[in-house]
């Protein structure tokens, strides 16, 4: 019988049990005699603490803060590094930081108690912006200069470039901060169990929970048990940040002994949980006498917020995506991550790339409107191919389908045919986006840091179960292990089980980021998986377990950032059509129209899903999920009727496609996809409003009335 | 203070004292044990916290008790036990509608209460239907043609 | 605080409640009980007393009577929109309040009387010269509607008095052109930033001789002046375009200053623009879209 290719869509393995309100997620559990916990935070952006008064805590109620971190234990939460508290103790950074949580029985009595509970402080004056945190406003309170920190890579000579250049072109793009809202806000409960403790946790990388914490107690790792509880949504708000709740949790878990709960509501997710690092690029472009690119000359500012946490990481990605997937023959970018006194910002979908590749591509439309030629025009002399150096002087290894992607959408879309006919200014555009995501982690972090492992077990049931750190949140990570097993296994799917990982069984496999999962840990379960089938016979029971093994060939040198950045790459190109209504200047959008190259499906309708989530997440960030910042009070735009994320009305149904193109050393040739799907459409439709109002744009978002101002 | 309230839930009838300001999400979450319906924003925005009143959709979290009395409540516990609801779910399934999950159980109230009054809607009419209903995860476009799919083989049920 | 919940089981039990109580009547809740809310597992908490009035049968209906439409305080807006009685604007108004879960509890009574300066239906109403009538244990009354709402969230309902209906008079001539038009947050599910509404009648002589135009979102109430709209009123239609720049001005003046009052009135000038200069042209259609 002919094998049905993998891709071939499999009805989800979650998907009845989600659909029929059956799957319990952190807020649909309980436990006997279990208590439930709000955070005390900070209510300044920066400051000391002089006084907390509480109201008299009936029994059963306590306040847990740094001073019941036992002997031994460390106030930290380890994240990337150590610099994040687990609770505040003297000063305070931000509005929202934890000073404490509020533990008891009864919600309405914990309400009540909140109330009632009165922190003074001494005021500083806090930084809050990017040219805030620069001009370190109010003194430096990371460093001598507020920098988490500062590199930059070199291609080629751009300042004889620049020197000898015919004309300079220079810019300046920044994008907001953006909330991820998954739907399930944050939640993690933790209980003692004999000696040790468990962690449920609505989380993404339940071994980052327990290395984060463990510390807290002075506890080895597997004394913190962790498990990850079905996840709903996470986009990188769960990678870091269940930390910040399981930690306090942990502390007081460890002098109450009893379970205690912990679930943000939405008003808490919006004003205090980690958002996407706000941007500033800033470039100098030279072009000769002909109008082609010599080089560029790039400044690239994250606001990091109080904390650097995983800064640095999304720091390095923005500025090795910071020339798009162009082969620019000179460049530099210059990446800094700015402290300022606001909420720490940290992952998120596309984890730095949509910033910079936002400002590339918007750049290269600037410039493309200056010389009077199309965007794609430009944009396409450029378009990087298999072997070209890259921005770190590494290589493209890969095949690069961009030309045959464009012609996909080139055809879908009638870009030309438009492009013809709407002129600029008509209040009609239609606009085009280049865009690219180097899959996993960056550099060498794959083989010198993380060391991922895979683990399969087969059960005298002759059920075989996957036994990763790997988490399933909504991407289908479970159902694409699951055929990538039962395919190898040439077993049914049926005998496949994936249960939610729980750190004292399963290997870890590393972080659920970085779009690493179906191409790295895929690739590695591959491996286990074929081992298994060697030796079926072999036994009834037993386990088998693979690690990373990383392909040759790939230098790379992490202290001066020259070389192979990314092994592969997922590449994509979206067109967008507007019509701008010309008495009230809101944007209605006519077609999406998107093409992917991720080496090859695993499952065909969960990539299309993928595909139309992350395009509408991008579009949001670009077209209405405006996150105002006041600087006393913290983020405005903190509820759901507030803070505009897109409704089934906001715009219309996608054309997608995906161009194959194998990669060796994934799973049945697939690459990462769940982050390159964002990385485009906001440059897309920008560049479509730009063409419809014949005016350049330089920031986003852009709701209606910003498009007044900028049409005045 | 409390009161005495009586409603039918999912066909059966029950009764339960509380204070008539409690949500009604409350008491299908934490009396009655029925988790299917969800909260995700406290504010009617989202439309997680979907149930049918008196087979009209509402948002559970914004309800009061004491404005439910007598009234016929059927949440995603009772809609699945139904050849309506059954449909949709396996059309769900099949079509690629659930991510997450989180926000799904209120899509498929919207698509109930969709379908009740326009059993072959169009595109257009779909997205207004569950123009009620964020989701994150998804996009909307599998969730439509999902409840496209199910109008075509539901043909006869609505 | 008071923790006081009422349900009275007629209006008549209702009346004496709030008389002898003061109790604030909560009917759909969409905004008491959001605007009151303490999280997850606890009940909302008021600081006075409240009674529930969604029950009320005698407030759940939308009769004519002598060419005037009643809609009682405790229709909802699902029940406003499905109504062939109500006139074109404000069934296009609570169509596209918040998402159909909304529009299934929301109340008449209950947008009018929280008196949000972006409430929806309160525009067109007032655009129609719509009265409410005020009922208490001892009498009623009535008032415009725009003099009922006072500023923002305050209108001159007394501690003993509810709302009953709101009655919307028959302009002496049916529009001949009727403009409806909310820009939201987002395009469902919205908050409305701006609306606007507007009519007008031309005679068989090409001579307008009816012209109103209210504005919601714009201000601390909702925006509409008779003096601007009269400047229009006797013109012949074909002298509209002349007029129009000091028409514009003129209705400028009455948008208040509030945020983005750039993107406000620069909004509004083109809707009203627009929309003049289609009655200008004289279409077949009523609805200007």
């Amino acid at each position: 019988m002919a094998k049905k290719p993998i891709g071939t869509p499999m009805r989800r393995t979650d998907a009845v049990s989600k659909a029929s309100g059956a799957e319990k997620y952190l807020s649909d559990m309980h436990f006997d005699g279990m208590l439930y916990a709000r955070m005390v935070r900070s209510g300044i952006p920066r400051g000391i603490i002089t006084d907390i008064s509480l109201p008299p805590l009936p029994d059963g109620y306590r306040f847990i803060t740094y001073k019941d971190i036992p002997a031994g234990g460390n106030n930290e939460l380890v994240m990337i590094k150590k610099d994040y508290r687990c609770f505040a103790e003297q000063d305070v950074r931000y509005v929202g930081e934890t000073i404490g949580l509020l533990v008891g029985p009864d919600r309405s009595v914990l309400v009540d108690l909140l109330e009632k509970i009165s922190i003074s402080y001494e005021e500083q004056v806090p930084a809050v912006t990017i040219d805030e945190g620069l001009a370190c406003k109010g003194g430096a309170f990371v460093g001598e200069n507020n920098l988490f920190c500062d590199f930059t890579i070199h291609k080629g000579d751009i300042d004889s470039v620049l020197a000898d250049a015919h004309r300079i072109f220079e810019d300046e793009i920044t994008t907001g901060w953006q909330e991820h809202v998954h739907l399930e806000t944050n939640a993690a409960l933790v209980m003692p169990d004999g000696d040790k403790f468990v962690v449920y946790a609505s989380a993404q990388c339940p071994f980052y929970v327990r290395k984060s914490i463990a510390g807290l107690l002075n506890r080895p790792y597997e004394d913190i048990v962790v498990r990850q509880t079905t996840t709903g949504g996470a986009f990188g708000g769960k990678e870091h940040f269940p930390d910040v709740l399981a930690g306090p949790l942990l502390v007081a878990a460890n002098v109450i002994k009893k379970p205690i709960q912990l679930v943000f509501d939405r008003h808490e997710d919006g004003a205090y949980s980690v958002k996407r690092h706000p941007s500033r690029t800033r470039f100098k472009t030279a072009l000769d006498e002909q109008g082609n690119i010599l080089g560029m000359d790039i400044d690239v500012v994250y606001n990091a917020g109080g904390y650097e946490s995983c800064s640095y990481v999304v720091l390095q990605r923005g500025v090795f995506h910071a020339t798009g997937v162009y082969n620019i023959p000179a460049s530099r970018v210059r990446g800094r991550a700015v402290a300022t006194n606001t909420f720490p910002s940290d992952a998120f979908r596309g984890f730095g790339a949509p910033q910079t590749l936002f400002a590339v591509e918007t750049h290269l439309c600037h410039i493309a409107a200056a010389l009077g030629v199309d965007p794609l025009a430009l944009k396409s002399k450029y378009f990087l191919r298999q072997g070209d150096p890259t921005v770190t002087n590494g290589h493209v290894f890969e095949k690069v389908v961009l030309p045959e992607m464009l012609d996909q959408v080139l055809q879908a879309s009638g870009y030309e045919q438009k492009v013809a006919e709407y002129k600029r200014g008509s209040g009609k555009g239609i606009g085009i986006s280049f865009y690219n995501h180097g899959g996993a982690f960056t550099g060498n972090g794959e083989q010198m840091i993380i060391k991922a492992k895979a683990r399969l077990h087969k059960r005298a049931d002759g059920c075989v179960e996957i036994l990763v750190g790997s988490t399933e949140m909504g991407q289908g990570l479970q159902t694409a292990f699951t055929k990538i097993v039962a395919d190898t296994l040439g077993i049914g799917e049926d005998k496949v089980l994936y249960p939610n990982p729980d750190t004292a069984n399963v290997a870890d496999s590393g972080p659920t980021v970085a779009s690493r999962s179906t191409m790295i840990v895929g690739k590695i379960l591959e491996g286990a998986a074929l081992e298994m089938k060697e030796r079926w016979n072999e036994s009834e029971d037993f386990f088998t377990e693979d690690e990373y093994k990383h392909p040759e060939g790939h230098p790379w040198d992490q202290n001066t950032f020259q070389g192979d950045a990314y092994i592969a790459y997922g590449w994509g190109i979206c067109a967008v059509e507007v019509e701008v209504d010309p008495l009230t200047h809101e944007v209605v959008t006519k077609g999406i129209w998107s093409s992917h190259d991720i080496g090859v499906p695993i499952d065909e309708l969960v990539v299309h899903g993928q595909i139309n989530g992350g395009i509408i997440q991008s579009l949001g960030y670009a077209a209405m999920e405006k996150l105002d910042f006041h600087p006393k009070k913290g983020f405005k735009q903190v509820g759901l009727s507030d803070y505009i994320i897109p409704t089934s009305m906001d715009f219309p149904s996608q054309g997608a496609s995906l161009v194959h193109n194998p990669y060796p050393y994934g799973p049945s040739g697939a690459k990462g996809m769940g982050e390159l799907v964002f990385n485009g459409a906001s440059a897309a439709f920008i560049d479509a409003v730009s063409r419809a109002v014949d005016k350049d744009i330089r920031a986003i978002p852009i709701p209606p009335e910003t498009l007044t101002e900028l049409m005045a | 203070m409390t009161r005495d309230i009586q409603f039918v839930l999912n066909g059966k009838e029950v009764a339960i004292t509380c204070d008539p300001l409690k949500r009604l999400l409350d008491v299908l979450r934490d009396d009655f044990g029925l988790f299917g319906t969800k909260e995700a924003c406290g504010e009617g925005e989202c439309g997680a916290c979907s149930v049918l009143k008196d087979s009209k959709i509402i948002t559970t979290c914004m309800v009061p008790m004491g404005s439910v009395q007598g009234c016929e409540i059927m949440t995603i516990e009772g809609l699945r036990e139904t050849a309506r609801g059954t449909c949709i779910i396996e059309a769900f399934a099949d079509g690629g509608a659930v991510q997450c999950g989180f926000c799904i159980p209120g899509m498929v109230i919207a698509a109930e209460s969709l379908l009740a009054s326009n059993p072959d809607p169009s595109e257009e009419d779909i997205r207004l239907g569950i123009s009620g209903n964020l989701c994150r995860c998804t996009g909307y476009d599998l969730i439509v043609e999902s409840i496209r799919l199910a109008a075509k083989r539901g043909k006869g049920l609505w | 605080m008071v923790e006081t919940c009422y349900i009275p089981k007629d209006l008549a039990e209702a009346l004496r409640i709030r008389k002898e109580t003061g109790a604030h009547p909560i009917a759909g809740g969409t905004d008491l009980m959001v605007s009151h809310r303490r999280g997850t597992g606890v009940v909302p908490k008021f600081p006075w007393p409240v009674m529930i009035i969604t029950q009320l049968k005698e407030l759940q209906k939308i009769e004519v009577e002598d060419g005037e439409v009643s809609i009682y305080a405790g229709s909802t807006c699902h029940e406003i929109e499905a109504s062939e009685l109500v006139p074109y604007q404000v069934r296009k108004a609570a169509s596209l309040m918040g998402a159909q879960s909304l529009r299934n509890l929301a109340t008449i009574g209950g947008n009018i009387c929280n008196a949000s300066p972006k409430g929806d239906l309160p525009v067109p109403l007032i655009m129609l010269d719509a009265r409410v009538e005020l009922v208490s244990a001892t009498g009623k009354r009535q008032m415009l509607l725009d003099e009922f709402i006072d500023g923002p969230k305050r209108t001159r309902l007394q501690d003993d008095e509810l709302l009953s209906r709101i009655i919307i008079p028959q302009p002496k001539a049916p529009f001949t052109y009727l403009w409806y038009r909310k820009i939201g947050t987002r395009r469902a599910n919205a908050i409305s930033k701006l609306s606007m509404c507007a009519a007008a009648t031309v005679d068989d002589n090409g001579i307008i001789v009816d012209f109103r135009s209210a504005n919601g979102a714009s201000g601390p109430k909702v925006a509409r002046s008779r003096a601007v709209e009269e400047t229009i009123i006797g013109l012949p239609v074909d002298r509209l375009t002349e007029r129009l720049p000091a028409f514009l001005d003129a209705y400028d003046a009455i948008l208040a200053p509030q945020a983005m009052p750039q993107y406000r009135r620069s909004s509004t000038r083109r809707m009203l623009e627009f929309f003049l200069s289609e009655v200008s042209r004289r279409p077949d259609t009523t609805i200007i879209e």
